[in-house]
């Protein structure tokens, strides 16, 4: 009896894993079929279209590198009487106000606003809606104090709003301190994934293209019709991309439209920024999922993809059942009929197919983007799923536990930046 | 029929195994040691391209932006219209 409901879970969690792994082999074939079509992204659309706009940078603690995104806003070839940045320092203790000061001084189009300890350090979302009202742009961009974008990246995202349906254009963002580290180095390789195939192959498919919260704008219209950032969701990004493709409007994503990032340099750090992406992004499934699948303005395949992306930080705490269940499993089967030997074989076969796909994914990211010494990197990845496993694990039972006790699930891990990102930019 | 593993089964397993990930570790400790990689990917040198139609969008902006008298324009266009063709 035991067995039989260990093998039907273990089936059911199989099957799922499965899904995912068929979704990552098809968003990796569409990239690598776009390509062989030479299907090129325009870079020039239409420029004619500049409306005014309103850039967000949130900083708290940011004295290493707000100067450089400062001095970055400063040199971006949109027009500047069209252009307004507010710097929105979030109650730091360093030097990131005196900096920001400055810079408001010398430019009249740079605004930096000062919250107290009371209202600051409230997490990203708030620090967002705090700079939203002083916003007058029509599109509301936002970049993180650690970026640094190309000088024509505005352009290149604004042109997409031109189409009214469009409500949010996202970026692409790539690791400035790749070299840094083997942390860095696998931090990049992701992101090579996770942009150059998956943004790039969703966008491709009209699906569901994910908002990252930073390197991306969004119609001032549509956020203040959804009320701003949501302050209680951890990852105000997924949240706001789901309320926006709820309300009727898309994401559009645009590959050659680049900004560096400042990637976390070490394991304690990843911890951190991936513990809060993932509870974030499992309160946006609890908060999205069931409206997905009810939404009369979403098509069959985006709520397929909205509710599989919505519960993807789920799948390594699947990965960790199948683990518990699968042990035992082949434990009490193994005496009954198939050896131990016999046993693995079909489950090497699984990992070489199915297991490897985000590997895969990776790969062909690296491929496209000439990168093929980098893809030598690919099996340490291994180590950063496995590391997903505790990590997905601790943030789902945090989020359960705050959710039974109604306690306060957001507490705001922030990411430090030391800035040795700059030692990588020479132009 | 399906044989059982014998103790030397085991061993040949685990070594087969330990091989496996360290062929498969190798590129990667290699890469670690001494990169060759080119990274990180340069985004900078890329420069942006207007196309024709838009630049002409553009200067009756700057035409704007700089205060031309459009009424003025547009009387010494209608008076280069009725002007003899020199070309021909």
């Amino acid at each position: 009896m035991i067995t039989e409901i260990l093998e039907t879970l273990f089936l059911i969690l199989t099957t799922l894993m499965m899904v995912y792994l068929i979704r990552h082999y098809i968003f990796t074939l569409t990239v690598l079929k776009r390509h062989q079509k030479r299907e090129k992204a325009v870079t020039a659309g239409n420029t004619a279209y500049q409306p005014t706009i309103s850039i967000l940078i949130p900083a708290r603690n940011e004295e290493k590198v707000i100067e450089r995104i400062l001095q970055r806003m400063t040199e971006l070839t949109y027009p500047k009487n069209k252009m307004q940045i507010i710097v929105i320092d979030d109650a730091s203790t360093d030097n990131t106000a005196v900096i920001a000061e400055q810079y408001s001084k010398t430019y009249s189009y740079i605004k930096a606003i000062h919250r107290n300890k009371q209202e600051g350090g409230r997490g990203k979302a708030s620090a967002l809606n705090a700079g939203f009202k002083h916003a007058n742009g029509e599109i509301i961009y936002c970049f993180d104090a650690d970026y640094y974008p190309q000088k024509d990246i505005l352009e290149k995202l604004t042109k997409e709003f031109v189409d009214p349906k469009v409500g949010v254009v996202q970026g692409r963002i790539t690791v400035l301190n790749e070299p840094q580290n083997m942390v860095t180095r696998l931090v990049a390789l992701e992101r090579i994934g996770g942009y150059s195939v998956d943004q790039r192959a969703r966008d491709s498919l009209g699906l569901i293209t994910q908002f990252g919260g930073t390197v991306g704008g969004v119609r001032r219209s549509l956020l203040k019709y959804l009320g701003g950032w949501d302050e209680s969701i951890l990852a105000e990004d997924t949240d706001l991309t789901f309320s926006v493709y709820l309300a009727g409007y898309k994401v559009r994503y645009v590959h050659d439209a680049e900004c560096y990032e400042e990637a976390v340099e070490g394991w304690r750090a990843y911890w951190k920024q991936r513990y809060r992406w993932a509870k974030g992004h499992m309160q946006c499934a609890f908060k999205h999922s069931l409206k997905v699948l009810k939404s009369g303005n979403l098509r069959l395949r985006e709520k397929t993809d909205a509710f599989l992306l919505l519960n993807v930080y789920f799948v390594p705490v699947l990965v960790l059942f199948s683990l518990v269940i699968g042990v035992p499993l082949l434990l009490l089967k193994s005496s009954q009929c198939l050896a131990i030997l016999w046993i693995s074989i079909p489950f090497s076969l699984y990992s070489f197919v199915g297991n490897f796909a985000p590997f895969f994914e990776v790969g062909i990211g690296a491929y496209l983007d000439g990168r093929t010494r980098a893809q030598w990197l690919i099996p340490l990845l291994i180590f950063m799923f496995l590391y997903n496993i505790p990590i997905c694990t601790n943030a789902l039972i945090d989020l359960l536990i705050s959710k039974v006790f109604r306690r306060n699930s957001k507490n705001w891990a922030k990411t430090i930046h030391s800035g040795n990102g700059n030692s990588y930019i020479t132009s | 029929m399906i044989p059982s593993p014998t103790p030397i089964t085991f061993v040949l397993i685990i070594l087969g195994v330990s091989t496996f990930i360290f062929i498969m570790l190798l590129p990667a400790l290699l890469e670690l040691k001494k990169p060759k990689d080119a990274g990180p990917r340069m985004i900078m040198g890329q420069t942006f391209f207007r196309q024709p139609e838009i630049r002409n969008v553009l200067i009756v902006n700057i035409e704007e932006e700089q205060g031309f008298d459009q009424m003025l324009v547009e009387k010494i266009a209608n008076v280069m219209v009725v002007l003899p063709n020199l070309e021909v």
